[in-house]
């Protein structure tokens, strides 16, 4: 391998893409577009949930239960309907998500020691978030259960109230969160989005990079020249992994300073395999390269190819543990698992080499298989 | 006289739709991209992304060994928890948590038994990893359930009350309904989600792409000496696109989305391609403007994926406004995919009609004509 045909053929590359303003500033700007977007974009707080009421029974106790949803930070009180029919046009033009019906005589029955039944409905169209609406629903209702039910045992037992309170609810749960203690969806999104972001652009430039000069039919000028294959490739590869290692530290601070998330492992040991990774992508990259002819195909292969592992199968939205088997057998495959395990052991965990050893060596072995088929399958000479 | 120039404006039109459809033809790694998008992706959508619990790895640390402890820990089950044995002491668990193998450690303290007994409250700690918060939030949320219920079995148990006398209590029975997708199936959600984004995808970055490759090739010039508008010359793309959007929205609906995922259609099929149609008119405006900004289709993409982000962002996919901060919730009314993402679910979940529709689709016709004028004025004022 010659140094100094390698230099030449990044300098050129450098130059390109220097005079290119539009890709350059891509090049820098669409990942962090990415990242923000998604970032803030995706939030799984469910918070605010619309909501309008019913209330049949108008009294001071339907008006105390109906005040625990009101002054909820979970649900945003909209005011209140006349009759149940309302509530369709309402759900259905999605003005409110959740509406809640209270029978008439609910004060009545509770007082005489009778139980009674409160109806909710709540819109289902994103499940995950109707699960953790009716979470809070149960919840409450839970608390002035225990509440109303200690209120009637201390005045027919005459026992104290938090004696009967105890008696009522005699276990509590103290959950203790651990590695996000606020329990905060945007500190293992940014951090988890790293993945992302680095699984999509490296893998873009690098393929864009090849495919331009293959669509321009500048690639014969390299067929023709003295150069070899591995030169060519990575004299090719070294601007975009600089940009790719800039990336890395940008998106670093964004996710420290924009997102707020701690980072409490080894910065060296993190940035070290960030590099990997993002050469393990690139290399992707160069095999799309080599299986397509136009800049478009090339686009839309690499967002079908990198976006989906990325989504699906890293962990990032679907733990791989709630996986089916094959799924998960799958997920293996993909490089991405094994960085959003790095990504979040050394934010949220503060694990280094001990503990993630294991994914920085798969993430090598995956550089390594994908850089060498990719050399072995670029060809100077084109079948025709 | 005038009409048959009408026939032969028309005449021009249509030849040019059919010489766009034959290119889109003649490449086929393109063709199997957009096959690939409405099946494939719109599949491992629906089929990856599961966002409940589902057999989550529990350990516990068992201080008391009593009947009691072991009747509350037999109550992590299938389907939300997978018990996977007792362990003995904090560190192991904290171990096991860094490592990810377990996403919930259960701490019965010691005289769990006898405090029950005496009538005292006891506390149980539970250990969350929620570096996937929504893991982390369905997890606590069911624990607290079933602590919940045992808790009350318990006290009904002790104040010798069998179930049937829960009428005869002062209680709130919670019953809720969840509408238009009451098993809270994730895959209709998915699916449709995703199929709505593959038509935006396709809508900016298809016309787009059939535009700059004229300019790139030179064959804009051509065009620009011909008889044609500039209409004439855009329209063409925009329509051949249009039909292989719809017909790709036809087979994924037909093939994947009802047939595989059994998504009840609830609406009019007719009119949610009549909406679609018009989603794709007004999204292709801006993917015109792009074409004319870009010199080569590198650039088009980035920008096709740079203006997509805040797009998804700002269309309620993910987050729906109501938990966006307000000022976002303003920006979602530029959107298009904020209204076709709403009248998508309207018409396919809801089952909604136009009447409930109106907003939305006043909303996107306008949002489509200032897009697509915007488009045609630039391209005019390039090669007029």
């Amino acid at each position: 391998m010659n140094l100094i045909r390698v230099w030449a053929v990044t300098y050129k590359e450098w130059r390109e893409i220097l005079r290119d303003r539009l890709f350059f500033a891509m090049a820098f700007v669409l990942p962090l577009v990415i990242f923000l977007v998604l970032g803030w974009g995706i939030s799984f707080d469910v918070e605010n949930i619309p909501f309008a009421v019913l209330d049949q029974d108008k009294t001071a106790m339907s008006r105390d239960f109906l005040h625990r949803f009101i002054d909820s930070r979970y649900f945003d009180y909209k005011g209140d309907v006349r009759s149940e029919r309302e509530f369709d046009a309402l759900l259905a033009h999605s003005d409110i998500r959740f509406a809640i019906i209270i029978p008439p005589r609910f004060q009545e029955h509770l007082l005489a020691g009778q139980s009674t039944s409160v109806q909710s409905l709540i819109d289902g169209v994103f499940p995950y978030r109707a699960q953790v609406a009716k979470g809070y629903v149960s919840a409450i209702i839970a608390n002035f259960n225990s509440y109303s039910l200690a209120d009637y045992l201390a005045g027919t037992r005459g026992i104290s109230r938090e004696q009967a309170l105890a008696q009522v609810a005699p276990v509590l749960i103290d959950p203790r969160y651990l590695y996000n203690q606020a329990l905060r969806s945007q500190w293992s999104m940014a951090s988890g989005l790293l993945m992302l972001v680095l699984m999509v652009t490296p893998p873009f430039l690098t393929a864009l990079g090849v495919v331009r000069e293959k669509e321009n039919g500048s690639i014969y000028n390299i067929y023709a020249s003295t150069i070899s294959r591995s030169e060519f490739i990575l004299g090719k590869f070294l601007p975009y992994l600089l940009i790719s290692c800039l990336n890395i530290l940008i998106l670093w601070w964004v996710v420290m300073n924009v997102f707020g998330t701690p980072f409490k492992g080894d910065p060296l040991f993190y940035y070290a395999a960030s590099v990997i990774y993002v050469i393990c992508t690139a290399g992707a990259g160069l095999l799309i390269s080599l299986l397509v002819q136009t800049q478009v195909a090339a686009i839309m292969l690499t967002m079908v190819i990198s976006f989906v592992p990325a989504m699906l199968y890293s962990g990032l939205l679907v733990p791989i543990e709630s996986m089916e088997a094959g799924t998960q057998f799958e997920a293996h495959l993909f490089p991405t698992l094994y960085y959003l395990r790095i990504s979040w052991g050394s934010f949220l965990k503060g694990l280094g080499w001990a503990e993630l050893w294991f994914d920085v060596v798969a993430l090598m072995l995956y550089a390594i298989i994908l850089w060498v088929v990719g050399y072995l399958n670029f060809h100077k000479r084109p079948k025709q | 006289m005038n009409s048959s120039r009408f026939l032969l404006w028309w005449d021009r039109v249509i030849a040019m739709t059919v010489k766009e459809l034959k290119q889109l033809f003649r490449d086929p790694v393109l063709l199997a991209i957009i096959v690939y998008f409405f099946t494939a992706d719109v599949y491992m959508a629906g089929n990856g992304i599961k966002l409940n619990l589902h057999s989550a790895s529990v350990m516990v640390i068992d201080h008391d060994h009593s009947a009691a402890s072991r009747e509350l820990i037999y109550r992590f089950r299938p389907p939300y928890f997978d018990l996977k044995g007792e362990i003995s002491g904090k560190k192991e668990a904290e171990n096991l948590l860094n490592k990810g193998q377990i996403l919930a450690v259960l701490d019965i303290p010691e005289h769990f038994q006898r405090d029950l007994l005496r009538g005292k409250q006891v506390a149980v700690q539970l250990q969350v990893d929620t570096s996937n918060t929504v893991l982390g939030t369905l997890a606590t949320s069911y624990a607290t359930e079933i602590t919940a219920g045992f808790g009350q079995d318990l006290a009904m148990q002790q104040l010798g009350l069998s179930a049937g006398q829960v009428d005869s209590l002062p209680v709130i029975e919670d019953r809720h309904r969840v509408l238009y997708n009451p098993n809270q199936i994730d895959s209709w959600f998915m699916s449709i989600s995703e199929l709505l984004t593959v038509i935006t995808i396709l809508s900016m970055m298809l016309p787009a792409a059939a535009a700059v490759r004229e300019k790139e090739r030179g064959t804009i010039e051509q065009l620009a000496v011909s008889p044609l508008t500039p209409l004439q010359i855009l329209l063409p793309k925009v329509i051949a696109m249009s039909l292989v959007i719809l017909l790709g929205t036809a087979v994924c609906l037909f093939l994947i989305i009802i047939p595989v995922f059994h998504l009840p259609v609830k609406g009019s099929i007719g009119l949610f391609f009549a909406v679609t149609a018009l989603y794709v008119f007004a999204t292709s405006g801006i993917g015109l403007f792009i074409a004319t900004v870009s010199r080569s289709l590198g650039q088009v993409s980035m920008l096709v994926i740079l203006l997509l982000m805040p797009i998804l962002l700002l269309s309620g996919a993910w987050t729906p406004p109501e938990a966006m901060p307000q000022g976002l919730r303003w920006a979602m009314a530029i959107s298009p995919l904020y209204y076709f993402i709403e009248m998508g679910y309207d018409i396919l979940l809801k089952g909604a009609g136009i009447a409930v529709l109106k907003d939305s689709l006043l909303g996107l016709t306008l949002l489509g004509l200032v897009f697509f004028s915007f488009g045609v004025w630039r391209f005019r004022r390039q090669f007029g």
